[in-house]
């Protein structure tokens, strides 16, 4: 089910899972497709992260059939196959996967059967039958891991206790996703884990390989993953624990670090040592810049997961009066919806901000121009800077799509992000 | 005339887009009628036109632009939207909007029961929102498929929202190879719904200037410029006009466009329906090109005299210092990719420098191509051409070989093998006319003197190809058809 959407964030899901997997190394999408899906898809998701392309295989780089009028009245799988082969022969990878466009989609093209040929060769090619008419880019990222659940993760000949697997955060749909990625291995290590990120440290098929060895899958996020989770329980006996957001801030940081600690049977000590000595790293930082920044009341717009982490942050740990949540992603399940809501509204001091759910541009824009509470900070994407400017009012680009800067390594994320968090926040208006 | 242009580009005989052949070779072969279309056995992503399409309308005031389709057909807006804002920046705009995109979001449900609904509600929204002049609906290789038909959705609609002109664009995906078929799609149906072959009394000096979404600012006052300087005012249109531009169209003494092929199947439409006489030459960059491109619309407003004058002027004072660039870069041998215009008018331009041209990548050869490929032919030696529509695979291969020491246009794959590169369509910054010349002269010169970056980026970085594949002929999987 999709919605008449104006300005809408990312692409379709084929866009989705393009952008989930060139982020993993040597691995080779192929696109059975119309001419246009490569950069399409490219640029709905990694085109609006920040100026950063995976730099393996993305845009018009990535193999494609190209269906033209012959192939859609005809068929195209003969097509697909060349293309397939041609792959296989140039591109140095790891494994391929050959997705579907909306036009493979609709005229049924069997890809199955055309990727089984390859495999029985003994070439590893996979599909992914999901065209992108079924949905948008949230939808690329769970259908990219039901396919690795089906078909490229291994039964565990031995566990790790002390391996993790972390979910929920979308590469390139979430600008920050390597930084982020980054700090939450670096946090995890603290605590003696082995983090298993999946798209940093050139990690590649191998790693998803044999990621049912790990204790714990960690899903940060507050509605992503649930299928997939259930299903990788199941099937490969893995539990998982769901932290809401990825945390911002000393508060909600420790407060992971805990939660994880908890779920690991973790000596409570040494995560209480580790949170002592990443708080006071936070806290000597912010001590040399009392009141640098003005009190602000503010209004953030973005998914879920980074709307939750900055309102909680800029509200429980920085003292700033929150005064508007826009959500922008579609949420169908209820009770993601509440857990959404549950997190927002329970702050420690400041009484809650009004949330709103919306996903079209003119609807967001409308919650924001039409808040009768003064606002005088807004972070959202580079869409919300149009009514922020229109209102006069200090703006940050936080949150997906984001073209307002380049975007490597940083993130808002953990201990150390908030920092920059903070940092990006100075305005010296 | 015959039947109505298509505005599918394919339908053009003796225009092909695969093709791998020495310079002379092809320009004999044409000659004699014996280049054959072909096609890529193995190929990498393209551009649709639907991308054309929806760029080249962005910036229009007064806009609402529905794209029916699923989600992700509007990805690449991103590009014409970054242009926009960047583009009214630099004009001086205080608010900086975002262009009105509306994405009808064709889902399982509308590829079984039709996205009829979705694009009334689409609409609907469009003029409760904004009360638009102008509502652009796109179509999809989806829509196109499951056989919505929007022109008669849009008729329909039409009779409900009157103010409001609702226009189908035909830019379906599938339907060309050729990503400028686009630009075609969207001035049949400015010329079909807009114009709609109405003669309206001309004004004088009135020039349409027909200009894509990568021309900078700056490149537009270059060209206002030097069409003020021969008494003509430009129209300037459709980048960053309204509709009130638009219809002024029919009014022009003239046309001419700053790209290749941009327009120019309209230009031609113009001299048809309206009598007004076109100038297409070359693309405006370089020293030889903006002579050419200059000459040739003060020839149809009868201005040959004046433009000669200021064309010495102008070589007066740009000589010396291209001559200061010149010598930075004589002798250099360059590899050059880009779009049909920026490929042929920077193949040109190297030449001011005194560069040798060893490979050209350039998206389709046609009749227009075989003009620059004649001229190209007399002033460098033997070169490769490429006719592909990006393709790296087979450019990484050919740069490979070549080893030239600048790589001109898109930068993302020579870089990574160490060659020093420069970007010739930047849409940001000046590359027109006589001072773009200078900007752009500079820049190569400062990246081939300076390459450090690219030489430690391709220590570190490695292209996804197999090595083999460097060893194989990089025009392998061009086949017949």
């Amino acid at each position: 089910m999709s919605f008449v959407t104006e300005n809408p964030r990312g692409g379709c899901v084929l866009s989705g899972i393009n952008s989930v997997l060139a982020a993993i190394d040597r691995v080779c999408p192929i696109l059975h497709s119309g001419p246009g899906c490569c950069m399409q898809t490219t640029a709905a998701e990694q085109g609006q992260s920040g100026h950063k392309h995976a730099c393996f295989v993305s845009g018009v780089s990535l193999p494609s059939s190209n269906m033209l009028e012959k192939e859609v009245v005809f068929g195209g799988v003969d097509k697909l196959r060349t293309t397939i082969q041609g792959a296989i022969d140039i591109i140095d990878a790891s494994s391929y996967f050959v997705l579907t466009g909306c036009t493979a989609g609709i005229i049924g093209d069997d890809i199955v059967s055309v990727t089984e040929e390859f495999r029985q060769k003994g070439h590893n090619v996979y599909s992914i039958e999901t065209p992108g008419f079924a949905g948008d880019s949230n939808l690329g990222y769970e259908a990219v891991w039901n396919t690795f659940i089906d078909k490229i993760i291994q039964p565990a000949k031995k566990k790790d206790s002390a391996l993790v697997n972390i979910f929920g955060i979308i590469p390139y749909h979430d600008p920050f996703w390597a930084g982020t990625l980054e700090e939450i291995e670096r946090i995890l290590s603290l605590l003696g884990l082995k983090v298993n990120t999946f798209f940093t440290k050139h990690q590649g098929i191998d790693v998803i390989e044999h990621c049912s060895e790990a204790a714990l899958n960690i899903i940060i996020n507050p509605w992503i993953f649930k299928e997939p989770a259930k299903k990788f329980e199941e099937k490969f006996k893995v539990p998982s624990i769901r932290f809401p957001f990825a945390p911002i801030g000393a508060t909600d940081t420790s407060n992971f670090l805990r939660q994880v600690a908890s779920a690991l049977n973790l000596s409570n000590e040494l995560a209480e040592k580790v949170i002592a000595q990443e708080e006071d790293y936070v806290y000597s930082y912010l001590a040399q810049s009392i009141g640098v920044l003005s009190w602000k009341r503010f209004a953030v717009a973005g998914d879920a997961s980074s709307a939750i982490a900055i309102t909680r942050y800029l509200a429980n740990d920085y003292s700033f009066s929150p005064v508007l949540v826009v959500i922008t992603e579609p949420v169908f399940r209820p009770e993601d919806k509440e857990r959404i809501i549950q997190n927002i509204t329970q702050l420690e001091y400041a009484p809650p901000p009004k949330i709103v759910f919306a996903s079209d541009q003119w609807e967001i824009n409308k919650a924001i121009r039409e808040e009768p509470e003064e606002i005088t900070l807004l972070v959202g994407s580079a869409n919300e800077k149009e009514v922020a400017l229109e209102k006069d009012i200090q703006f940050l680009n936080g949150t997906f799509p984001m073209n307002e800067r380049l975007v490597f390594n940083r993130t808002y994320c953990g201990y150390r992000g908030s920092l920059t968090f903070t940092e990006d926040l100075y305005d010296n208006l | 005339m015959g039947t109505q242009y298509s505005g599918v580009r394919e339908s053009k005989p003796g225009r092909l887009n695969d093709l791998g052949i020495q310079s002379k070779e092809a320009e004999a072969q044409f000659k004699k009628g014996c280049l054959k279309r072909a096609d890529r056995s193995f190929s990498q992503g393209l551009q649709c036109q639907q991308i054309n399409s929806m760029a080249c309308l962005m910036s229009l005031e007064d806009s609402v632009f529905v794209s029916h389709s699923p989600q992700g057909c509007v990805g690449c807006a991103i590009m014409a939207i970054d242009m926009f804002r960047v583009g009214q920046a630099h004009r001086g705009e205080k608010i900086i909007k975002n262009p009105r995109i509306i994405v009808t979001n064709l889902d399982q449900k509308s590829v079984v029961f039709g996205g009829e609904q979705k694009l009334k509600e689409s609409v609907r929204k469009a003029v409760e929102r904004y009360n638009p002049k102008l509502i652009f609906v796109y179509a999809s290789c989806a829509s196109g498929i499951i056989g919505d038909d929007i022109d008669s959705i849009c008729a329909n609609l039409e009779t409900e929202f009157s103010g409001t002109t609702i226009i189908p664009i035909h830019c379906e995906g599938f339907k060309s190879k050729i990503c400028a078929s686009g630009f075609d799609a969207a001035f049949l149906s400015i010329n079909k719904y807009i114009l709609k072959k109405k003669k309206l009394p001309s004004i004088p000096n009135l020039v349409n200037l027909f200009a894509p979404t990568t021309v900078s600012y700056a490149d537009q006052k270059e060209m206002e410029r030097m069409l003020k300087s021969i008494g003509a005012e430009a129209n300037y249109i459709p980048f960053y006009s309204s509709l009130e531009k638009i219809k002024r169209i029919p009014q022009a003494v003239a046309s001419t466009s700053i790209c290749k092929v941009f327009a120019d199947e309209f230009m031609k439409t113009l001299e048809e329906d309206y009598g007004i006489p076109y100038s297409h030459t070359v693309m405006p960059i370089g020293i030889r090109n903006t002579d050419k491109w200059f000459r040739g619309i003060a020839k149809i407003l009868g201005k040959e005299a004046e433009v000669e004058k200021i064309i010495a002027e102008e070589h007066k004072r740009i000589e010396p210092l291209v001559a200061k660039i010149r010598s930075r870069l004589e002798g250099k041998r360059v590899f050059i990719c880009g779009g049909t215009g920026r490929s042929f008018a920077a193949a040109a331009l190297i030449d001011d420098f005194g560069m040798r041209l060893v490979g050209l990548e350039t998206p389709t050869y046609d009749e227009d191509a075989q003009i620059d490929v004649e001229y190209l032919n007399t002033i460098h030696k033997d070169f490769i051409i490429d006719v592909a529509n990006m393709q790296p695979f087979e450019q990484v291969n050919l740069v490979k070989k070549l080893k030239p020491d600048a790589f001109i246009g898109v930068p993302d794959w020579a870089a990574k093998l160490g060659i020093p590169t420069t970007h010739v369509l930047d849409g940001k910054r000046p590359t027109m006319g006589y001072d773009g010349l200078l900007y752009l002269g500079n820049k190569i010169a400062d990246q081939l003197s300076n390459p450090g970056f690219n030489k430690k980026l391709a220590a570190h970085v490695k292209l996804p190809y197999r090595d083999s594949w460097y060893e194989e002929n990089p025009f392998k999987y061009i086949v017949g058809v």
